[in-house]
């Protein structure tokens, strides 16, 4: 049968970029669908060098707008008035949520997704998070293992540049590393306390995806830390800076914007897809695309949310979901900040520019025997900072004496937040709204999810520790929470779509293939059969390219 | 309410305070209210009232005041924190409950600005913008005193201030004289001294959030 494309690609983020640049590059002529706006590169970053007093609300954002359209993205540390354009309107964009329960969706449908705003941290899984299932019996087992995935982590590594150190860490397998972004002197000096006083811990400066070194016509980092506004220097991983650029340099790219696929078109006869329905948002105009094959990169929950809204005879409950698992064993991290201490040290020393990273303990718990009462682990990310002029909101004064206190910097403090694994359950999971519907009549996605007691006393757990350990480095803790925040506050929602080998007891197989489908790939975070402790985003890049792989030799061996 | 009536009766109020102060009357919370409630008590108008913008003015000219860089008045900060409660920044909308004035009673719908003004009238023991510098900064640093004492983390003065603060250190001179601004730093130093004549960065953004 021939079809308009060879491949269709759903979304434009993280993995939807990379999906196009793999499937292009291996010669497929490929249609790119993302249904937000488009957003050049450079040009399109409309804020990025305005100063807070260039802006109507210096930066702070209109409150008053913000309660009225954007009352769940607002909430989020990086939407300020400089961002505000990255993230969806919560108005025209609403989800449902089960009753008791609360989950913050943070989101931006743009050209690009949420790789413009990203937090760049760039980690891989160890053979510690792919046989967690296994071994504990919660979710599905991976069909994968480490050594299945590095050679696609060191791929992708190698493509969009991460700055960071190798520590030989167990539990955080190193990988192909620009040079780190050195620690502050805070920071130095308290690895040193922490590492002679546990020796198995590990105190190194966070890996991201910003450069440090030129990379194919991106510059390096300026040190400006406002990366969520977009950079015209191309300096972090974006699909704009990085992997759209690779994929319209071979010439097989077919892009469209504010274009929603409505569902994944699917032939009962043949027991493949056809292609997508998409809805143009800006004419209302609806069409079919045809491919041989689909990848779905829309984001982890709207990627279940579309094999939900496809449903056929053949697949009542959802594309793709004979084993009624679609939608189960979603996950986030619970975090919480696990201390924050001020320090007298250092008080004549200080820093010069904004380090876009800051630092990581990786995770030291339940590794090869078991330690307290929760299973698996957690890792805290933070960092040493000294105050600036944010402290006058709440130190007493007015006056002159006042000013002339508050123009240093102020102390420092060090901030460890702690992110604990979440386990996949299945009574956490996504449904379609029975009763709700949005502007065009589609059900909303309703989310069910809670963080459980493994959860809460792993974090009591992180926040004794982190206190302990800034403790030991002469910090006085004034803050050390051990509560999870409301779902969804990692920012790292997952799953829906678990990898597995039982067709009955997961959605998609080792190579991010439907089981039910074959030529429908899964490759954003949907597919996650378990959430680590770590920052999700490189594995679902290393996913994506290696499926991408998979893609093309089935295809060639006429195989889907 | 236009703004002409809100500010007879603010006038009519400051006409009543100096009388009182004159007498040598001890200035009670129920006196001024009684008067305060025949002139002012309009409902919260977007635009702010004369008298109001002379207090904010005032109040923030003393709280970050001229030195060798402008203070908060000369950079503007009052028009800043006007448009910030008309939007409710930080939470700047909400009225300010009754039990928050000193005496317990206050208003419905009462404005920061109001609650601002009939305290920091009852610590000048007059109004406040007709005392002497030295008494308005005495009053002021009275009021500030006890926002950020133990008990006082609801005092809607730490809101305001907030505001004056955030409107001061993110304007231009604010933030790249009194501070300093660097949109393109283009390295990082881990460790460097902090010099004699050392100022804070007032585009460290980490520092912002979390400083």
């Amino acid at each position: 049968m021939s079809t308009e494309f060879d491949a269709i690609v759903v979304g434009s983020g993280i993995t939807g970029g990379w999906a196009a640049k793999e499937l292009t590059e291996k010669g497929l002529k490929v249609l790119m669908v993302e249904r937000g706006r488009m957003i050049e590169h450079g040009g399109g970053y409309v804020t990025e060098t305005l100063a807070p007093w260039e802006m109507p609300f210096r930066g702070e954002g209109d409150a008053a707008l913000y309660a009225r359209d954007f009352a769940v993205q607002s909430k989020n540390r990086h939407f300020t008035e400089f961002t505000q354009n990255h993230f969806v309107n919560d108005r025209d964009n609403p989800y449902s949520v089960a009753e008791g329960t609360e989950f913050n969706w943070w989101r931006g449908y743009q050209l690009g997704g949420r790789s413009l705003t990203w937090g760049r941290q760039s980690y891989r899984m160890s053979d510690y998070d792919f046989g967690a299932n296994k071994k504990d019996g919660h979710g599905s087992d991976w069909p994968i293992r480490y050594a299945d995935l590095a050679p696609w982590y060191d791929h992708v590594e190698r493509f969009i540049g991460v700055s960071g150190q190798a520590e030989g860490v167990a539990s955080l397998p190193d990988g192909v590393y620009q040079p780190p972004m050195a620690l502050n002197v805070l920071e130095q000096y308290t690895k040193g306390i922490i590492e002679r006083r546990w020796p198995e811990r590990r105190l190194t400066i966070g890996r991201t995806a910003n450069l440090t070194r030129e990379k194919e016509g991106r510059s390096a980092c300026q040190y400006r830390s406002i990366c969520a506004r977009g950079c015209s220097y191309g300096a972090y991983f974006s699909t704009q800076s990085s992997t759209l650029p690779a994929a319209q340099k071979t010439g097989n790219l077919t892009l469209v914007t504010d274009t929603v696929v409505e569902r994944v078109d699917y032939d009962a006869r043949t027991r493949r897809a056809t292609g997508v329905s998409v809805l143009n948002v800006k004419t209302g105009e609806r069409r079919r695309h045809t491919a041989r094959i689909v990848f779905l990169n829309a984001g982890a929950f709207n990627t279940n949310h579309l094999l939900l809204r496809s449903r056929s005879d053949a697949f009542p409950m959802g594309l793709g979901n004979s084993s009624g698992q679609l939608g189960t064993h979603i996950m986030d991290h619970a975090t919480t900040v696990g201390a924050v201490a001020l320090f007298d040290r250092f008080q004549d020393r200080t820093t010069y520019g904004n380090r876009p990273t800051g630092i990581v303990i990786p995770r030291f718990r339940n590794l090869d025997r078991q330690e307290g009462d929760f299973l698996r682990g957690y890792s805290f990310q933070g960092g040493a900072l000294r105050s600036t002029w944010t402290r006058a909101k709440r130190e007493a004064g007015v006056g002159t004496d006042f000013k002339a206190a508050m123009r240093g910097p102020g102390g420092w403090r060090m901030v460890l937040v702690s992110f604990a694994e979440s386990l996949p359950r299945p009574t956490n999971r996504l449904t379609l709204d029975p009763v709700k519907t949005d502007a065009v009549g589609a059900p909303l996605l309703k989310i069910d999810f809670t963080h459980g007691e493994n959860e809460r006393k792993a974090l009591a757990d992180a926040g004794r520790e982190a206190s302990a350990m800034l403790t030991a480095a002469g910090g006085k803790v004034v803050l050390s929470l051990d509560r999870p925040g409301v779902g969804g506050s990692a920012i790292h929602e997952m799953g829906g779509a678990m990898m597995g080998d039982d067709p009955r007891a997961s959605v998609t197989n080792r190579w991010n293939q439907l089981h039910d489908v074959p030529n429908v790939f899964v490759s954003d975070g949907a597919a996650m059969a378990s959430s680590a402790c770590q920052n999700p985003s490189l594995t679902y890049m290393a996913l994506t390219a290696r499926a991408c792989d998979a893609a093309v030799r089935l295809l060639r061996e006429a195989k889907i | 309410m236009d703004h002409r009536t809100r500010d007879a009766g603010g006038a009519g109020r400051r006409q009543f305070l100096m009388a009182m102060a004159a007498v040598g009357a001890a200035l009670t919370p129920a006196a001024l209210w009684a008067q305060v409630k025949t002139g002012t008590d309009a409902p919260a108008a977007k635009a702010l009232a004369p008298s109001q913008r002379a207090l904010l003015d005032r109040v923030a000219d003393l709280t970050i005041p001229d030195s060798d860089t402008p203070g908060a008045l000369a950079v503007g900060v009052p028009a800043f924190v006007t448009l910030a409660l008309a939007h409710g920044l930080e939470g700047a909308g909400a009225p300010v409950p009754a039990a928050r004035f000193t005496g317990g009673a206050g208003p419905a719908d009462a404005t920061v600005l109001d609650w601002l003004m009939f305290e920091l009238d009852l610590k000048a023991g007059g109004a406040f913008l007709a005392a002497a510098p030295a008494v308005q900064l005495q009053a002021l640093t009275a009021l500030d005193g006890a926002a950020y004492a133990p008990g006082g983390q609801a005092s809607p003065w730490r809101l305001l201030k907030g505001l004056i603060v955030t409107g001061y250190y993110t304007s231009e001179a604010g933030a790249s004289q009194e501070l300093q601004y660097e949109l393109v730093p283009g390295h990082w130093d881990p460790d460097v001294p902090v010099g004699p004549h050392g100022r804070a960065w007032s585009n460290d953004w980490t520092a912002v959030d979390f400083g």
